[in-house]
């Protein structure tokens, strides 16, 4: 699903040049959960960005779906984000102008699904994220729990082929965390490749792998079972 | 997903109230201005263009240098009408015309006293008015008919149908009223009441038949419509040599026809070199250009705002890219936005627009309708709202999608440095153009007041003129001393031209110590009364005034310092000169110069004669009587010795004024629109103020936290601004000069430019500029320090 070789990504400052990911691979089978850890500024979230193509890497080789999509340009890009992929991120990143339910609907307004299909795709994610009685509101009238499960309704919307979440118990307390969790769980049962970026042992553990980084690296894996 | 895109919009209007009220408001108002100078270029546009066939039509004019210069008239000599008519090919129509003054039309009891023209039977082949009664192939052909307006007719038949009726003209001749046309519309060269047939003239006027054959006597006006197929260029070259073919003997300033284009007369007003170069033209282009510019100063504010605040709708543009938006996506989102804005901002304009525009009519003296049931005009709007739009929303829309998904989802978007100054330039650009404006618009204002103070050199206090007709000239000594006698009236005279006009300009053919044989041209003639300089107040310098028997007199002249000065004479009085056609005259006295045409130009040189006939009556009402009382009292005594004629009157310092018209509206209408180009100007500085004060609203509590005072803070967020304005200073200065100088370039009498108007508009804008930033900064500094730390 997922095949990265030798990444690179280096990021400057006027005096300053920081490794963000130094010569990294990492393969996804599709079906996967993975999980990746390591300290702050290790480049988890660096490498995350890549295999979203919201980033560009300095150098090696990236393969989605066998495909080398490196050199892909922005607007190709957007076209795979929104086919193949779903962002999950720490701070929800809800549109505060849209309702829950718009918030939802957008990606299907992107991908130019019809009217009819929308309405039935969206009550359907709503419903599944148990979110439906707050369909009407405003993100900033819920709770973070309840911004987060729409936010992963919206990930999921494009029935795409991979999630990639950011921390996303980050700003949630543990019951409203395990709920974020278990919906995530259950799209991987279903067959929805998920990586994972976390600093949390205890949600790393619903993962079949846990890839830990340091210095832009790979340093060691885990196969849970 | 356009109703998601104005979803989002509409919900920001109303989130971020206002920020939506500056972009809206200065948009509108922007708008408004460039509606209305719209609308005002497209009414003078449509002058004499309402006329079918308005193309084809030409006044002929005529071309003479004289002493070196090239000066172009309207009046030519009678003959050349037949020659157009008769040898020159691609003429299809000429008309003659004499100077459509005012005339008495009388039908009973009611008397009116109106401006008509005299016009040869193709008149209205080439100038097509429709008539909405007669035929207008003949309603001319008997010189005893008359064609009315139809408010004319109304106002001497009332609901009578006028055809066939007879109309006393001038107390002189019945006319029979042959025809009945529209109004004229105020868009129109022409405000003539009515058409009386050139043949009537020529019969009534032995001076006008004699002028026939006269290719020296420039005395009429002529129009001509060329075939369909012929161009000016091909017929202009035909008719340009036309008078010095025909004129025996020689000829004085070599004379040159031109064609003079119908659709021209009101725009191309000025001639330059022989040709109709500008004029009214000149100012619509400069109202063009500030209709245009305060237009673009209400985008910046738009511009300015949407990138300024663009931390706002970062994390938006993010989550969509991350969820699969593509930039172009985003750009048609933004421009969506801005075209719901500028689309609110139209319709408020529209409004605006709809309120002001009976005052702008007053103000600008036209008659502009607002086109709302032609469907053009709505087109037009669209397309105009478009662009607006456009030119609004393309750089936000540009900048706002270009924010990298990755950059600001992390929070890391840097509004850089290159948007901080792209805002500082379009600020600059605002205020520059704004204190341009304002130093133009004083520039103007100073003209005016200097040219209004200028000394005129005859008291126009109380002093009254009327117009002289056959009956006031034949009356004239009786009623005269009856306005004495009356005692409303301290003295009494008459000239052959009004004071405030020159009716006769005439070539003096020798004087003492003339050097070379070109004639000195263009000098004003006029007879008066001996009661002339008296009554007007001019003063005697040398010399004597003429006798009261002016008989005796006939030969005597007296010139204006203007005259003596061009003829180079030191002591004018006893020394003899020679008129056109030779006449010769001594110089008995020297007079001060008067002012009687343009107030910006020198006193055009003047010889005075003693005479008989009249064409302005000019009397001085005492100090002590009431107006109203002493024109009731003349009302009766001119009624009397000129029954036929309504008693009509002028005072001097009134029709004076009028020759500021252009001017003072020119000032008005600068004056405003420099107000509203500050204006929205501020407004923009004001949003922007706001964003920059909210954006640096940590770092001021956290100076505060160290000590900083409100002082400090407003200076903090002041500093920048200041220095911006006095940067637009410095730029505006060469901007305004040079417009300055060109438009001060068409006076003779102009004011110098000084470093006053310079020092005011700068001072004024920094002034302006404090007070909008101070109201952002000292709220700012004002605020709890625990207030603005806590949003971390």
């Amino acid at each position: 699903m997922i095949s990265i070789h030798n990444i690179a990504k280096r990021y400057r400052t006027d005096e300053v040049e920081t490794t963000a990911l130094n010569g990294l691979s990492l393969e996804v089978k599709p079906g996967e959960f993975v999980a990746i850890m390591g300290p702050s500024g290790c480049g988890k979230s660096t490498l995350l960005n890549i295999l979203g193509l919201l980033d560009e890497a300095d150098g090696g080789q990236f393969l989605l779906d066998g495909i080398d999509v490196s050199r892909y340009n922005e607007n190709r890009r957007a076209e795979l984000r929104m086919e193949k992929i779903g962002f999950v991120f720490q701070n929800f990143n809800l549109i505060d102008e849209l309702t829950v339910y718009e918030n939802v609907e957008l990606p299907l307004l992107y991908n130019g699904i019809k009217a009819g299909e929308r309405k039935k795709r969206v009550e359907y994610v709503l419903d599944k994220v148990q979110i439906m009685h707050r369909r009407n509101h405003y993100p900033t009238q819920l709770s973070g729990g309840q911004q987060q499960r729409v936010a992963v309704a919206r990930a999921v919307i494009n029935q795409p082929a991979i999630i990639l979440a950011d921390e996303p118990t980050g700003n949630l307390d543990s019951q409203n965390g395990n709920e974020v969790m278990q919906l995530l769980t259950e799209l991987n049962e279903s067959g929805t490749t998920i990586v994972m970026v976390t600093h949390s042992e205890h949600d790393a553990r619903f993962s079949h792998r846990i890839v830990r980084m340091l210095d832009g690296q790979t340093v060691a894996e885990s196969v849970l079972v | 997903m356009l109703k998601s895109y104005l979803k989002i919009a509409l919900r920001g209007l109303v989130k971020h109230r206002v920020y939506s009220l500056i972009n809206i408001s200065g948009l509108a108002v922007g708008m408004a201005v460039a509606l209305l100078i719209g609308l005002l270029i497209h009414y003078e546009f449509s002058y004499n263009r309402f006329l079918s066939g308005y193309d084809q039509s030409y006044q002929i004019y005529v071309n003479e240098s004289v002493e070196g210069a090239i000066e172009s008239s309207n009046a030519v000599p009678l003959p050349v009408a037949n020659a157009l008519r008769n040898n020159i090919p691609g003429i299809r129509y000429v008309a003659e015309c004499d100077w459509m003054q005012r005339h008495g039309l009388m039908v009973g009891e009611q008397k009116l006293y109106l401006s008509g023209a005299s016009v040869g039977g193709d008149f209205l082949k080439i100038f097509r008015f429709p008539l909405l009664q007669g035929h207008a192939e003949t309603a001319l052909s008997d010189p005893y008919s008359i064609i009315l307006t139809a408010r004319t007719a109304r106002a001497l038949f009332g609901d009578e149908d006028p055809m066939g009726k007879s109309v006393r003209y001038d107390n002189r001749f019945d006319l029979q009223v042959t025809g009945v046309m529209g109004n004229i519309p105020s868009n129109s060269s022409f405000y003539f009441q009515y058409l009386v047939p050139f043949s009537l003239y020529e019969q009534s006027a032995g001076w006008v038949r004699a002028s026939r054959t006269q290719w020296e006597n420039y005395s009429f006006q002529i129009y001509a419509a060329l075939d369909p197929n012929a161009s000016r260029e091909q017929v202009s070259s035909r008719i340009r040599d036309l008078i010095q073919d025909n004129s025996e003997g020689k000829v004085n300033f070599e004379p040159e026809l031109g064609l003079y284009p119908f659709k021209d007369w009101h725009l191309y007003n000025e001639f330059e070199n022989g040709q109709p170069s500008g004029g009214y033209i000149d100012y619509l282009q400069m109202f063009g250009l500030i209709g245009l510019l305060v237009l673009i100063l209400a985008c910046i504010n738009f511009t300015n705002l949407a990138t300024a605040r663009s931390e706002k709708r970062a994390k938006e543009v993010g989550v969509r890219k991350a969820i699969g938006s593509k930039r172009k996506h985003l750009v048609t989102q933004f421009l969506v936005e801005s075209f719901l804005i500028t689309s609110l901002a139209a319709v408020l304009s529209l409004i605006l627009v709809y309120a002001i525009l009976p005052f702008f009519n007053d103000l600008a003296n036209v008659r502009i309708q607002f086109p709302l049931d032609q469907p053009l005009f709505w087109i037009v709007l669209l397309v105009y709202t478009t662009l607006t739009a456009l030119m609004a929303g393309s750089r936000p829309a540009w900048y706002l999608s270009s924010f990298q998904a990755v950059k600001v989802l992390k929070g890391k978007i840097t509004t850089g440095r290159g948007t901080s100054r792209g805002r500082k330039i379009l600020v600059l650009l605002q205020f520059s153009s704004s204190i341009a404006l304002i130093i133009g618009t004083m520039v103007i204002y100073r003209q005016i007041n200097y040219v209004q103070q200028r000394p005129v050199g005859y008291d126009q206090e109380r002093l009254m003129m009327t117009r002289m007709t056959d009956d006031l000239n034949d009356n004239y000594q009786v009623l005269r001393n009856e306005m004495l006698q009356s005692g409303v009236v301290e003295s009494v005279a008459w000239g052959s031209s009004p004071i405030t006009s020159i009716f006769s300009r005439i070539e003096v053919e020798h004087w003492p110590g003339k050097t070379g044989d070109t004639p000195a041209g263009g000098i004003a003639f006029i007879r008066v009364t001996e009661d002339y300089f008296n009554t007007l107040g001019i003063q005697l310098l040398q010399g004597r005034n003429f006798h009261p028997d002016w008989q005796s007199d006939s030969t005597s002249l007296i010139i204006n310092r203007a005259a003596a000065d061009r003829f180079g004479l030191e002591d004018p009085v006893n020394q003899t000169i020679t008129l056109q056609g030779g006449d010769q005259g001594t110089i008995v006295g020297l007079v001060e110069d008067a002012l009687m045409i343009s107030p910006y130009d020198p006193v055009v040189p003047t010889v005075f004669a003693h005479g008989q006939w009249g064409a302005s009556m000019l009397y001085r009402l005492r100090p002590e009587v009431n107006t109203q009382q002493a024109i009731a009292t003349l009302s009766v005594l001119f009624n009397r010795h000129n029954p036929t004629f309504p008693y009509e009157y002028e005072f001097v310092d009134d029709t004076y004024a009028q020759k500021f018209r252009l001017e003072v509206l020119v000032g008005k209408l600068a004056a405003i629109f420099a107000a509203l180009a500050i204006f929205v100007s501020c407004l923009g500085l004001f949003g922007l103020a706001t964003y920059l004060a909210e954006q640096r609203r940590k770092e001021i509590g956290i100076r505060k936290v160290l000590g900083a005072s409100l002082s400090q803070i407003w200076l903090l967020l002041s500093r920048e601004f200041i220095g911006l304005i006095l940067l637009s200073c410095i730029i505006a200065v060469p901007i305004a000069l040079y417009f300055i100088q060109r438009w001060l370039a068409q006076y003779t009498y102009r004011i110098d430019i000084g470093p006053g108007e310079f020092i005011i508009a700068g001072l004024g804008a920094v002034l302006i500029t404090l007070i909008t930033i101070s109201f952002q900064a000292i709220r700012a500094g004002r605020e709890r320090p625990v207030e603005s730390l806590r949003v971390e």
